[in-house]
């Protein structure tokens, strides 16, 4: 089997770095700096994320990118030739939804590949669920997945969906 | 002299020292800009930034030691991203027939001085 292309975005904080770090099965490349902005961080990921990770037989690449759209570049930058998208956000911070909802239309318009959306955050009530988010975004609950990045069991879940997706869409072909 | 103003002091200085450069940006590591003489430097600074952080990264994977600094050539220039300490970066673009020595030797020592102040 091929090896998959899998881009994880979402907004500053969303989590994206600590999914990649709690799955990869191999060290994560990571581009990690010094934040000057009031984000409730540290550091913030300047370039990617990368790390891999095998579901059953199927080998993932997963490429973070980074947070802001000031790095919109990195977006199309590692969307280039992924063949699926995992838009991650924070289920505790609704006010970041608007900024993800355009994140999520910059890249699909651009890449049109399967995606599955990724609520983070739900070890820490409250915080919104997927049923709650998914009208937000107008989409089915099968494409939202409620998850705690740091568990490497729940992080897995929604590529798991994701594949899935992506199996259906072929039948589909 | 405020922390601003010694950094305009600082650009003044490098773009008359190197007066072939096209354009000067310092930013955060972050990648937003602090000071420059660039058009749409907000970009180029979130770009340098981009350049510098995978810079250092790829230096540290493959074994070259701390980064010295990231260089894109075109066929028409140069745009080379030095580390300004921690916390910044410059970036300076500049036309293929630039005297690349002289840039280097330059822009080290001012990145040095922005260190310093940043």
């Amino acid at each position: 089997m091929e090896p998959l292309k899998i881009v994880v975005t979402g907004p500053v904080g969303a989590g994206k770095s600590t999914l990649i770090r709690t799955l990869s099965e191999t060290e994560v490349v990571d581009t990690d700096a010094l934040t000057s902005e009031n984000i409730g961080k540290e550091t913030t990921t300047v370039a990617m994320d990368y790390g891999t990770l095998h579901l059953g037989d199927q080998l993932l690449y997963l490429f973070g990118t980074p947070g802001q759209d000031r790095f919109d570049f990195m977006w199309d930058v590692l969307s280039d030739g992924a063949l699926g998208l995992l838009m991650l956000i924070r289920g505790d911070k609704p006010e970041d939804f608007v900024a993800a909802r355009k994140q999520l239309d910059y890249i699909t318009s651009r890449h049109p590949v399967p995606y599955v959306m990724g609520v983070t955050r739900q070890d820490r009530p409250p915080v919104w669920g997927p049923e709650e988010v998914a009208p937000f975004f107008g989409l089915p609950l099968q494409r939202v997945v409620g998850i705690n990045a740091t568990d490497p069991q729940s992080a897995a879940t929604p590529l798991i969906r994701l594949l899935e997706l992506m199996l259906e869409d072929q039948r589909a072909v | 002299m405020t922390k601003q103003e010694q950094l305009q002091e600082i650009l003044r200085e490098l773009k008359q020292a190197l007066p072939e450069l096209r354009s000067i940006v310092v930013a955060s590591t972050d990648g937003l800009p602090i000071v420059h003489a660039a058009v749409d430097a907000p970009r180029v600074a979130a770009m340098a930034a981009t350049a510098l952080g995978l810079g250092k990264r790829i230096s540290q994977t493959t074994e070259l030691g701390s980064l010295e600094e990231t260089i894109v050539r075109g066929n028409q220039g140069y745009f080379v991203v030095y580390a300004a300490g921690d916390k910044g970066v410059l970036a300076v673009s500049a036309p293929a027939d630039a005297n690349l020595g002289l840039i280097h030797l330059e822009a080290r020592s001012f990145a040095g001085r922005l260190a310093q102040i940043l």
